[in-house]
């Protein structure tokens, strides 16, 4: 009896592997792999432009040469200081997006869907287009601000801080209603009862967005900010696209730079090691940020 | 060096990871076009169909896409019909050299034997060789036949005692300008910049009033490969050198180029030219100039055919062309550009390739070019052929230009010089407080170390 039971659930384990097999293989082949490969070249000195050298491991080296290249330290900085502008402005508006069309009003389907449009358009596209909005000969901004008084026109692209304030502005137009959207999930779980006790309790608009809508929407806005941080350290489409990393490396960020090493420059060892430093970086934000995530849903399943 | 139309993601950040993922999806693609692979490939695959006498070879070549796709269709279609046993393959790649470049050497680091021919900008020789990615053709393209070249567009394609490349098209930086503008005011194309910065000025006062819009000068000032040709003219032009000439030690922090850039950076950025400038590249700079905005304008050559067109250009008969200026009378610096037809050291026709390269830089065939799409020859006798001057009076002048043009830097490990280059000139021409003379200093030892790892193997 006990070893018939034994035999059934060594099939069931069995079966259990085999059902969860291709998924495990295709994370491990097109995750696993490629990441440990990364960190493996990582860990060498190989320049496809003097195939003499070899490819010689030498250990941490290139992660010692990463913390001392002046590079890398402006590339750190100034993508630090795209995600915390990019992330903090899409929440905010992400959040004014969801009370909008969280509210009930006729055409509420219609604007939720024209929300969506700027998310759906690929972000080359939309790189593209500022690009173009922000020209100095004929971009819409100078239209907008000086119309037919052409002598007044602004290179934007063209002034170190401007240009990182324009990609952020991209990316803000681009992913606030995916923060929206994401947020609006959350909105809708706060059950109504909450709000009509608290009206009845006389309390005013602010009181209940800060004191119900607010602290309710916790998890949902710590989602969306672990999405968007994450998104927004690996932003390179936009750069691309709209400046180059220029002008004088004012958007230089970390993922352009791995990439011009890795595939312009044919540094395979140190453009890995700037991609795994990339991927450390986004790992262990996540991580703080499920951590926080989960304290949170436990605190209040406690309660 | 134009505008890039495909977008590149780091998806597969290694090497080896990507020949593995590559071999996947040529496997995957395999099998999802299993019913069409028959059809779609027929006429290429040897002995596909019964209707073809001779086994077929099918030659893949990489290109950007050209400006003057007729004239291309035209050409490869009297090849094939030259050669009926051989079918060409285009693939075209984005016309960016650096999104080219990097399109390109992806495939050849997976030793991707479906490419049989490809361009070589000037730049990559060096590296295509010691990455052994290019063939040498020192066998097909003997000494006889190179000395029907301009010696300086050879000379590039060479790297140590072999040669790796035919010239296609060879470029060097020009100064066009406003024939009517600087006749109207007595002037002459000017030699020196203060000279030309002079006239500038008199013009501009003069002009100002009929044309708010109308500058100085229009140039190529992002940061990109572009930026590294336009500043190399000045330096030059100073008397100054980006490396020592024996190609040993980056020097940008000569007193001659310190100089030279110092110029740039307050002479010329925001006073002579718009700021906009260091958003250039060259069609944004092309097209100031086109629309009557700019009096004095750098490019390359190809840019006489679309200033004296009519369709595109609003000063179309009024342009003139000269050797750019110098910091002294008699010294002038052009940039080398340029591209070369190369064979891939993986393809499995290299003697098919050769006849393809040998047709498309044949003198009929670069007649061809010239004369219907603008593109300077690269063969010396063409520049006093008749025919070609008849229709492009400016070979006469550019000839001189293209034979003392100054390459850049001639290292293996070039893209990585060039990209401290870019941010180096960038940075100096960009940002409000900077220290010209330290930046410089950190520049040279970064280049140096590039160098000195060249030089360590053996």
């Amino acid at each position: 009896m006990m070893r018939a039971h034994a035999v059934l659930r060594r099939r069931e384990g069995l079966a259990a592997w085999l059902m969860v097999a291709p998924a495990l293989l295709v994370t491990v082949v097109f995750a696993l792999y490629p990441v440990a490969d990364s960190l493996w070249l990582s860990l060498h000195h190989i320049f496809v432009g003097i195939p003499q050298l070899g490819s010689p491991f030498v250990g941490l080296e290139n992660y010692q040469a990463l913390l001392h290249d002046p590079v890398a330290h402006q590339a750190f900085v100034v993508t630090l200081g795209f995600v915390v502008l990019s992330t903090l402005l899409e929440l905010a508006c992400g959040l004014i997006i969801a009370l909008v069309i969280h509210e009930r009003f006729r055409g509420r389907g219609l604007v939720r869907g024209a929300i969506l449009i700027p998310w759906a358009i690929p972000t080359v596209v939309a790189s593209q287009l500022w690009r173009y909005i922000f020209n100095d000969q004929y971009g819409f901004a100078n239209l907008l601000l000086f119309g037919d008084r052409v002598t007044d026109y602004i290179p934007w692209l063209a002034y170190p801080s401007v240009a990182l304030a324009v990609v952020v502005l991209a990316d803000v137009w681009k992913t606030s209603s995916f923060a929206g959207l994401m947020i609006l999930a959350g909105l809708q779980v706060i059950p109504g009862d909450l709000y009509d006790a608290a009206r009845v309790d006389g309390a005013t608009v602010w009181q209940r967005f800060w004191h119900i809508t607010l602290p309710l929407l916790k998890p949902a806005l710590l989602l969306a900010l672990l999405f968007r941080t994450m998104d927004a350290f690996r932003v390179f489409d936009l750069v691309f696209v709209m400046t180059q990393g220029g002008p004088g490396d004012a958007t230089q960020v970390l993922q352009f730079y791995g990439y011009q090493t890795l595939f312009t420059e044919g540094r395979i060892g140190y453009g890995s090691a700037i991609s795994v430093a990339v991927f450390l970086m986004i790992l262990a934000l996540s991580l703080t940020y499920l951590r926080a995530i989960g304290s949170n849903l436990l605190e209040r399943r406690g309660s | 060096m134009r505008w890039i139309s495909s977008r590149q993601r780091i998806q597969r950040p290694s090497q080896s990871c990507a020949v593995t993922v590559s071999r996947w999806i040529v496997l995957l693609t395999l099998i999802v076009l299993n019913g069409s692979i028959s059809i779609g490939s027929a006429e290429s695959l040897p002995g596909a169909t019964a209707t073809t006498p001779k086994p077929r070879v099918t030659l893949r070549f990489v290109s950007w896409k050209p400006d003057h796709a007729r004239v291309w269709e035209e050409v490869l279609g009297d090849f094939t019909r030259a050669h009926p046993q051989i079918s060409v393959v285009r693939e075209l790649a984005p016309h960016s050299s650096t999104a080219y470049h990097d399109l390109l050497t992806q495939k050849l680091k997976n030793r991707d034997a479906t490419v049989d021919v490809f361009f070589i900008d000037v730049i990559w020789v060096p590296e295509f060789a010691e990455a052994g990615w290019a063939r040498p053709l020192d066998d097909k393209f003997p000494p006889s036949m190179r000395q029907d070249f301009l010696p300086a567009a050879v000379e590039v394609g060479r790297y140590d005692t072999h040669y790796y490349g035919v010239p296609s098209r060879i470029d060097a930086g020009l100064l066009y300008y406003r024939q009517d503008l600087l006749e109207k005011y007595g002037f002459a194309a000017p030699t020196t910049w203060p000279e030309l910065i002079q006239q500038a000025e008199t013009i501009l006062a003069g002009e100002r009033a009929s044309n708010p819009l109308l500058q100085g000068y229009s140039a190529q000032f992002k940061q990109y490969e572009g930026l590294v040709c336009n500043m190399l003219e000045f330096v030059e032009g100073h008397g100054g050198s980006l490396l020592r000439p024996d190609g040993t030690g980056s020097t940008l922090s000569s007193p001659r180029a310190l100089a030279a850039v110092q110029f740039v950076r307050d002479r010329v950025i925001g006073r002579l030219t718009s700021r906009a400038a260091l958003t250039y590249q060259e069609p944004e700079a092309l097209s100031l100039f086109l629309q009557g905005h700019a009096i004095f304008h750098r490019n390359w050559p190809y840019a006489w055919e679309l200033a004296n067109n009519r369709t595109q250009s609003t000063i179309a008969g009024q342009v003139g062309v000269a050797p750019l200026p110098g910091f002294s009378p008699g010294r002038t610096a052009a940039a080398l550009g340029g591209w070369l037809y190369g064979i891939s050291a993986y393809s499995q026709h290299p003697d098919e390739a050769w006849a393809l390269i040998e047709f498309l830089s044949s003198q009929a065939v670069q007649k061809k070019f010239s004369r219907e799409a603008g593109i300077a020859p690269s063969r010396e006798a063409l520049f006093s052929d008749p025919e070609v001057l008849a229709r492009s009076p400016q070979l006469r002048n550019q000839r001189s230009v293209l034979h003392a043009a100054t390459p850049r830097p001639r290292s293996p490990v070039y893209p990585a010089i060039s990209h401290l280059l870019q941010r180096y000139f960038s940075r100096a021409l960009a940002v409000e407080d900077i220290d010209l003379a330290q930046e410089a200093a950190v520049t040279d030892t970064h280049i140096d170390r590039l160098l000195a790892l060249t030089k360590a193997a053996p």
